[in-house]
């Protein structure tokens, strides 16, 4: 059994409400267009094997028409793309993020001061 | 073992073309070869896997659960690991369809369907080796005829050969020669390889439905008779 079976069933019941409209959404073309084989797919969604790598999860999502990081941290794997921001600024980066963490955050409060930074970046594209 | 009432072959192309125009009706026109993972998923709403089924013996190729709605096929088929096996894949799918359509209702009629429920067992494991029993006949049939529709073979056979069958008594003559006699089965004559990639199945199931159909001949015509 896979560490983390709740992954796949979530996989299997987004393409099982999907699939009913949409054929793209059975499981040999899902699986064919997120990259895996249909038993892969398949032993992922029975949770038999563990979630598949970050690139296949985040195409998968977008094929769902989720959120890339609900799904990536449902199955207990980080964005590759995440390393690599703190490798582009490495000292700010790492400081901002422990700094963060020690001060023992809400979800909610990074959720606010996102939006804030989100409002900033609108106002330098004018 | 299962039991189930007789059904002609009329019967069971019956079935197979309702299925068929149900997931027309939902989803647009058909052309080979035939959607059949679609229509298992997509029209009735199956839930689907390929899964490892040797737990329920060796030889064991497609299982179908009628209480909860599922049918799994074995991992051994999996097309997009073993390209060779999309003909067997496709007709083990439209074969678990069969029971679906044929069987679902009569075994739960007759209580036979929640015999294993409690188990977690398949209502029906389908070996490659029990084809004789009724029900696995009849599902076999439901798949040819759903995978290979007759007018569809007949408007290819037109577009290919026009309106005349093709007697491969001569070339099957050939082929037994070549490689030798060993096998029970008629070898696959070269127009029944042709379509068959058409169709999406295997050459043997291709040349079968040919020969139902009448447009191949693979033995010597009959005597007149007058």
């Amino acid at each position: 059994m896979a560490r983390n079976a709740e992954f796949g069933k979530r996989i299997r019941k987004l393409r099982e409400e999907r699939k009913k409209v949409d054929p793209q959404f059975s499981l040999r073309r899902f699986a064919e267009t997120a990259g895996i084989s249909a038993t892969f797919l398949s032993k992922v969604e029975t949770g038999e094997f563990d979630p598949p790598a970050p690139d296949k999860i985040k195409r998968m999502a977008e094929l769902l028409g989720e959120d890339p990081d609900e799904l990536l941290a449902l199955a207990g794997r980080v964005d590759p793309e995440l390393p690599e921001i703190i490798r582009e600024q490495p000292k700010a980066m790492a400081d901002f993020l422990r700094t963060a963490r020690d001060a023992s955050v809400s979800d909610e409060q990074i959720e606010a001061f996102t939006q804030m930074l989100r409002t900033m970046n609108k106002g330098k594209g004018r | 073992m299962l039991t189930v009432k007789f059904l002609s072959e009329g019967q069971i192309e019956k079935a197979a073309m309702q299925l068929m125009a149900g997931h027309v009706a939902k989803f647009g026109p058909v052309s080979p070869p035939v959607p059949v993972d679609e229509i298992l998923e997509c029209h009735l709403g199956l839930s689907f896997g390929i899964e490892d089924l040797r737990e329920y013996g060796p030889d064991v190729l497609g299982a179908t659960w009628l209480q909860t709605g599922r049918v799994a096929v074995d991992q051994s088929l999996d097309p997009s690991t073993f390209p060779d096996k999309e003909g067997r894949y496709r007709f083990t799918l439209a074969h678990e369809l069969g029971h679906f359509e044929l069987h679902a209702h009569q075994l739960r009629d007759n209580g036979q369907a929640t015999l294993f429920t409690e188990s977690n067992h398949p209502t029906i494991v389908c070996r490659s080796s029990a084809k004789r029993e009724p029900i696995e006949w009849q599902a076999d049939q439901f798949a040819a005829q759903l995978l290979m529709p007759r007018e569809m073979v007949y408007t290819y056979w037109r577009e290919l050969f026009g309106d005349r069958p093709y007697v491969a008594v001569d070339e099957i003559a050939r082929l037994s020669e070549r490689f030798g006699s060993t096998n029970r089965k008629a070898p696959t004559v070269s127009v029944a390889r042709d379509m068959a990639d058409h169709f999406a199945v295997s050459g043997q199931a291709m040349q079968i439905r040919l020969e139902t159909l009448g447009l191949i001949r693979t033995k010597p015509a009959e005597p007149e008779l007058f």
